[in-house]
């Protein structure tokens, strides 16, 4: 109770645990997040491993999820599986942004474009990945195929979408600002347009990242005899739910992973979006 | 001390550099299918070096005309003429600065500046980076050549927009309230600044405000503007001294004898104008 009154009077100065915590530097959140995640996992293992007070079967400790890990290291289901999951979700992603980035411009630059496509990709946009998981068995067989084709229906609209916004709420006064200097048509594409779009091209694969990653696990849960779903549906099937959870982490990291590397090539793309996110 | 048409006495029957004749502006609403006149029958003549400040009242069609100066809003009848030829659109003897600044925030303030000369095809050889670094000294930027907009205060950006106005060297320049998003401070000290920058390099200008003192401090001419339909009020001027600055001027009687005439002028009606609004 105390740290929600801290910041609370005006009187009251920033004291206590959220003064403390506002105080801190980089190195020392660092520190305490991890301190966190040291208790948590310190609290799991004691609640489920010594103690036993949930069935280590149904949620297994911290310590039989690295005991699982190492297993599917050691006997290399980790490493086909991912490579099998890797290569449909790279495919994927780079078929998603051929494809989304044109179509996404072309949508924010002509209205009629828009119009027609508009509708069509907010509706597929709509729909949960899931539902098209048995079509997409049926269309591309049970291989790699079905794979991709979820990351890229996953993938596609945040990217395209996302892009066709960017470029519909490009600033009126800088494009006037453009055509006052006696910029062309395609400079106020060139210099205008497609530079205020870039944030919006970058928060768009953000999202993809996330939604192709959802996608491919959904697309390998069934019907798939490899890839990281396959993995993990096979490994809770026999009650190897340690090894269930290693491969979860380990798409978890992957996600997280590729999210932020999108972020650091935002960075270095467009350093002018710094400041704004923090 | 007014003079009630935009007609004025000039030593020499010079040419005006804008001719603004007998122009009228009005938009098509769409959502409505009314049409708005924004401004009706403005005849104004500005000659070569002049300073002449515009003040109305919020939606009298000032920024209009100037949108109309620049090329980039069609006039619905009437004309302007900028050195004798009528003006089709926008043009590298024209620049512009905005209220709202306009820079680009993914160009640093040297990139920004440049973008002036860039948009008109003025980046051969090597010269124009000194016309850029010229400018940034000028408006006083020095050091910030690698600052990118949104590191620089309201100020230090308009600053910027001015810089890249001047860089190309226009014969006119077109200022719409560059001053309005501007804290007091800065604002007070930026129009000294605007004087001596203008007195220094001979341009004509067209400078729209809200603000009286402002109107009469930096201007030669003040043209007042009525709404509902935008049309010119009066036009006076001003016969102060030059060089001005905001200190010296402001215990003159002469600026307290405008600034009371304008507060009248301008009372009177931003009154009709509520009054119109609230029908």
């Amino acid at each position: 109770m105390s740290v929600l009154f801290a910041t609370g009077g005006p009187r009251v100065a920033r004291g206590g645990l959220a003064g403390w915590l506002a105080g801190l530097s980089t190195g020392g959140r660092a520190a305490v997040i991890a301190v966190e995640v040291f208790v948590v996992l310190l609290l799991w293992q004691l609640i489920v491993g010594y103690w036993g007070i949930i069935n280590p079967v149904f949620f297994p400790p911290p310590l039989a999820i690295a005991q699982g890990f190492a297993e599917i290291v050691a006997n290399g289901s980790l490493a086909a599986n991912a490579a099998v999951s890797a290569q449909a979700w790279l495919t994927g992603f780079t078929i998603a942004v051929i494809v989304g980035i044109p179509v996404g411009l072309l949508m924010g630059a002509s209205l009629p474009v828009d119009k027609v496509v508009g509708p069509i990709a907010w509706t597929i946009y709509a729909t949960p990945a899931i539902a098209y998981q048995p079509l997409a068995k049926a269309w591309f067989g049970f291989g790699i195929g079905p794979v991709i084709f979820l990351v890229v229906i996953s993938a596609l609209f945040p990217i395209m979408l996302n892009i066709a916004a960017g470029m519909r709420t490009t600033s009126p006064s800088l494009l006037r600002a453009a055509r006052v200097y006696g910029g062309s048509q395609l400079d106020l594409y060139r210099r205008v347009f497609l530079p205020s779009t870039v944030p919006f091209l970058f928060a768009g694969l953000r999202q993809a990242v996330v939604l192709a990653t959802i996608g491919m696990v959904v697309a390998e849960l069934s019907g798939s005899s490899s890839g990281m779903g396959a993995l993990i549906i096979r490994a809770a099937n026999t009650y190897q739910t340690d090894q269930a959870f290693a491969a979860i982490g380990v798409v978890v990291c992957w996600s997280v992973g590729m999210t932020g590397l999108v972020t650091l090539i935002e960075r270095r793309v467009a350093p002018w979006t710094r400041k704004a996110r923090r | 001390m007014t003079t009630p048409t935009a007609e004025r006495d000039e030593p020499a029957a010079s040419a005006p550099l804008i001719s603004v004749r007998d122009l009228t502006v009005s938009y098509h609403v769409a959502r409505t299918g009314a049409t708005l006149t924004a401004v009706e029958g403005v005849n104004l003549d500005v000659h070569e070096g002049e300073f002449v400040t515009v003040l109305g009242p919020s939606g009298c069609g000032k920024t209009t005309v100037m949108n109309v100066v620049a090329g980039l809003v069609a006039p619905t009848s009437g004309e302007v003429l900028v050195d004798g030829r009528p003006v089709t659109g926008p043009g590298p003897d024209r620049a512009v600065v905005f209220q709202d600044y306009a820079l680009l925030p993914w160009r640093t303030v040297f990139d920004n500046v440049k973008f002036g000369l860039e948009m008109q095809k003025h980046l051969k050889g090597d010269g124009w980076r000194d016309r850029v670094q010229e400018a940034i000294e000028l408006v006083g930027l020095s050091g910030f050549e690698n600052s990118y907009p949104k590191e620089l205060s309201g100020g230090m950006q308009q600053r910027v927009g001015l810089a890249r106005a001047i860089v190309a060297e226009p014969r006119i320049l077109l200022m719409d309230e560059p001053l309005g998003a501007v804290d007091a401070l800065t604002r007070e000290v930026m129009r000294d600044e605007i004087e001596k920058l203008i007195a220094a390099t001979g341009k004509t200008v067209l400078f729209i405000t809200h603000s009286i003192e402002e109107a009469i401090l930096l201007g030669d001419r003040i043209v007042v503007f009525k709404s509902h339909p935008g049309a010119i009020k009066e036009v006076i001027e001003t016969k102060l001294a030059r060089p001005r600055s905001e200190r010296s001027v402001q215990s003159d009687p002469r600026f307290l004898e405008l600034r009371d005439h304008l507060w009248d002028a301008l009372q009177a009606e931003a009154t009709e104008a509520a009054v119109a609004g609230g029908s």
